[in-house]
């Protein structure tokens, strides 16, 4: 008895401490970032795809060895809204003592929250807000690897242009392009930088130019009429929620007839929820985002294809569906962190700041056929930051430019009669 | 070119779809402010948490559409007595305790509800945007050049209805006298023996039972959210100081105003001008005819 009960103990003894070895070993070399997204409030149903891509894309991370050979983990932070972006990064700095904060999702938050971490000299990750004015403060403690909202703009323009003008059998000076956008930073950067582009290299018709708060606006229906009377070949419409649903189920009321709809970024029309709203009453609006459906993974780098095949599955898997944008935007911004850290060894901010600066990869590099190059100012360079137009088709949002990226076709170019866009 | 000077045919066009946007917005208003008004004008609470309740009913909508494949116009049958009974509750474990407290303390209780609220939809059903799908919501009516959205029409001639029903009710029956008096003067009303806390309750399940019908109304036009509520909730109180505190007629007309300002604002000046239109007018009123463009002098501390 009296041995059985010692052999227990020696037993339960060296389990004990062999799970003390592995803590002290293993487990204990773990290295927390900050995490902010809006997990409550209006904002909260993208930030949380934002974080399902980051969480998806950590546990990959984990598999492959971590960072800087050290386990990966997240202290996160709701971000509901500027006030509280900035103080949870504070909070993240002094209570888990990070030195890293990532996030935000939205152009909203990211400027409230990198000046609250740049305040204690913390690294600010931004891997999604697009606000143009987030890398012009001389910030030294800032990076972001998504395009800036001037890249948007140029983008839709060079979409409009290149693609949609000749298909109209129009030159680019011939177009009449009726501008519309929510009136937060991120609608109005991305639709100054296209209005520019597309007056002063195409010569296009600027015939409209509207702004309006998309948390009040309950009826487009003056918009629609106004429009209406402009005749415009394009619309350029920046949305942000159920704004992009009020006024496409307008147009369709009105019988308000554009030959393309043009949209940027994960909100508004970007978002899964306008093809749920809409199903196939929504098709024809274009957006520009990270590639979704139709995506030639065989465009990206070896090693890229490999990490994209697991991430899209591991999403899928985790969420039943395709990768989203939000997802795509988080999951690649990570990974550089990862390769960033893992090239300087530590988070002080002089080596890490080096070691973004001396990254230099092409086009394909990343998941979402990002490429890496970034300026002074911390910003990833817009034309390696390569974008995709994706289009509304039977309740799906596929990718259909550029053409060489992608196995499926835009359709409905011009947009006939409302009831022929099958 | 200002397309708003060209002049001809087209013109008229125009004019006439802006006239029936009008109409048909102001009756999503007015049927959302109608029960502010009357909790306004006879209890004196500024109930913050009303925008809360009408996201309440478009849930409501929602979940009996997407579950039981029930069209709101049905659902709206089981909504008055179900948003009765939550008005009533929400007296009773809420408003009863802060009634007679000051106006601060009401406005801090309500305000809180309409957090807390908020925040339990976004717990229990995501803050994913939600869509009411029925047949009638694509259903689009044309009379010459301008349209109408059918939902829109039924929710326009429902808040017609409910706004004549309440006001009859109000002007014409024994409760509704009840009210009126207990809105002029409390003290007196229960010196001549009418239970104050019982007409408070009666109103307050009544203000809701308004609100919650109105969401349902709303749900194949909007998305359904948890801050869905936000988006009117502004707009109706400056729907219920242009009316007049508790006059339901004047919620009406207000409704009308407001979404003519919107309007026609918008077409003319763009809309990033609209709420500095009507908020001009809400602070002119407030001004100058503090009991609001249709009622008495002085009814703004007495009652209706």
């Amino acid at each position: 008895m009296s041995r059985r009960f010692f052999a227990l103990t020696v037993a339960t003894l060296v389990l004990g401490l062999s799970g003390w070895i592995a803590a002290v070993h293993g487990q204990s070399g773990e290295y927390k970032i900050g995490v902010l997204e809006p997990l409550t409030g209006p904002l909260a149903f993208e930030g949380k795809r934002h974080l399902e891509g980051y969480e998806v894309m950590r546990d990959l991370i984990n598999e492959r060895g971590g960072v800087m050979g050290k386990k990966l983990v997240f202290a996160v932070g709701d971000a509901t809204d500027p006030t509280a972006a900035a103080s949870e990064a504070a909070r993240l700095i002094s209570r888990e003592n990070v030195k890293i904060i990532t996030g935000t999702y939205s152009s909203t938050l990211c400027g409230a929250a990198s000046e609250a971490a740049s305040r204690q000299n913390v690294i600010y990750w931004e891997t999604s807000c697009v606000d143009p004015r987030f890398n012009k403060r001389g910030l030294k403690n800032v990076f972001r690897t998504e395009i800036d909202g001037t890249g948007f703009g140029w983008y839709n323009v060079e979409f409009i242009a290149k693609h949609l003008s000749h298909r109209f059998n129009m030159r680019p000076n011939q177009l009449k392009v009726a501008f519309l956008s929510e009136d937060s930073s991120y609608g109005q950067g991305v639709t100054e930088a296209a209005r520019a582009r597309a007056k002063q290299e195409f010569g296009m018709q600027e015939v409209a130019a509207e702004y309006y708060a998309f948390a009040s606006t309950n009826d487009f229906t003056p918009i629609i009429v106004k429009f209406k009377q402009l005749n415009p070949d394009i619309v350029h419409h920046i949305a942000r929620g159920n704004d992009a649903v009020l006024f496409w189920r307008q147009s369709r009321e009105q019988n308000f007839g554009f030959k393309a709809l043009v949209h940027a970024g994960a909100t508004g029309y970007g978002s899964p929820d306008f093809g749920k709203a809409l199903a196939a009453d929504g098709n024809g609006p274009f957006v520009l985002a990270e590639p979704g459906p139709g995506f030639k993974v065989e465009g990206l780098k070896a090693d890229a294809q490999k990490l994209e095949r697991d991430f899209t599955d591991a999403v899928k898997k985790r969420t039943g569906t395709e990768p989203y944008a939000s997802h795509r935007l988080a999951g690649p911004g990570l990974w550089l962190l990862k390769l960033v850290l893992d090239q300087a060894k530590t988070d002080d901010l002089d080596p890490f700041r080096s070691a973004v600066m001396s990254m230099d990869l092409p086009v394909g590099s990343m998941i979402n056929g990002w490429g890496v190059k970034f300026a002074e100012n911390g910003q990833n360079a817009n034309e390696r930051v390569q974008h995709y137009m994706l289009q509304w088709q039977n309740g799906q949002m596929v990718t259909v430019w550029p053409e060489e990226f992608t196995t499926m076709r835009a359709k409905w170019i011009p947009l006939g009669a409302w009831d022929q866009r099958k | 070119m200002d397309p708003a000077r060209r002049l001809g045919p087209a013109q008229i066009d125009v004019v006439a779809q802006l006239g029936v946007s009008t109409l048909l917005l102001g009756g999503i208003y007015a049927l959302i402010a109608v029960g502010l008004t009357l909790i306004f004008g006879i209890m004196r609470v500024v109930n913050f948490a009303h925008g809360e309740f009408l996201m309440l009913g478009m849930y409501l909508a929602f979940w009996s559409f997407t579950l039981w494949g029930l069209d709101p116009y049905f659902v709206l049958f089981v909504a008055i007595p179900i948003f009765f009974v939550v008005g009533l509750l929400t007296y009773v474990l809420v408003m009863k305790g802060v009634i007679h407290a000051s106006h601060n303390v009401q406005i801090f209780t309500t305000v809180g509800l309409s957090t807390a609220l908020q925040n339990v939809a976004l717990v229990l059903w995501t803050g994913d945007f939600r869509f009411v799908r029925p047949w009638h919501s694509s259903v689009v009516l044309r009379i010459g050049s301008t349209a109408f959205n059918l939902s829109q029409v039924v929710a326009f001639i429902i808040a017609v209805a409910l706004t004549v029903a309440l006001f009859a009710f109000m002007r014409w029956t024994h409760t509704g006298r009840v009210m009126r008096a207990t809105a002029q003067d409390r003290d007196a009303a229960t010196l001549m023996g009418i239970d104050t806390d019982r007409i408070y309750r009666l109103t307050f399940a009544l203000g809701i039972a308004a609100v919650g019908t109105a969401g349902v109304l709303v749900s194949p036009l909007y998305s359904v959210y948890p801050t869905a509520g936000l988006q009117f909730v502004l707009l109706s109180y400056v729907v219920v100081v242009l009316g007049g505190l508790g006059d339901m007629v004047g919620a009406l007309i207000g409704s009308l105003i407001v979404a003519a300002v919107e309007v026609i604002g918008s077409y003319i000046f763009g809309t990033a001008w609209k709420e500095v239109f009507y908020f001009v007018l809400f602070i002119l009123v407030l001004v100058f005819r503090p009991a609001g463009l249709f009622g008495q002098r002085g009814a703004e501390n007495l009652g209706v």
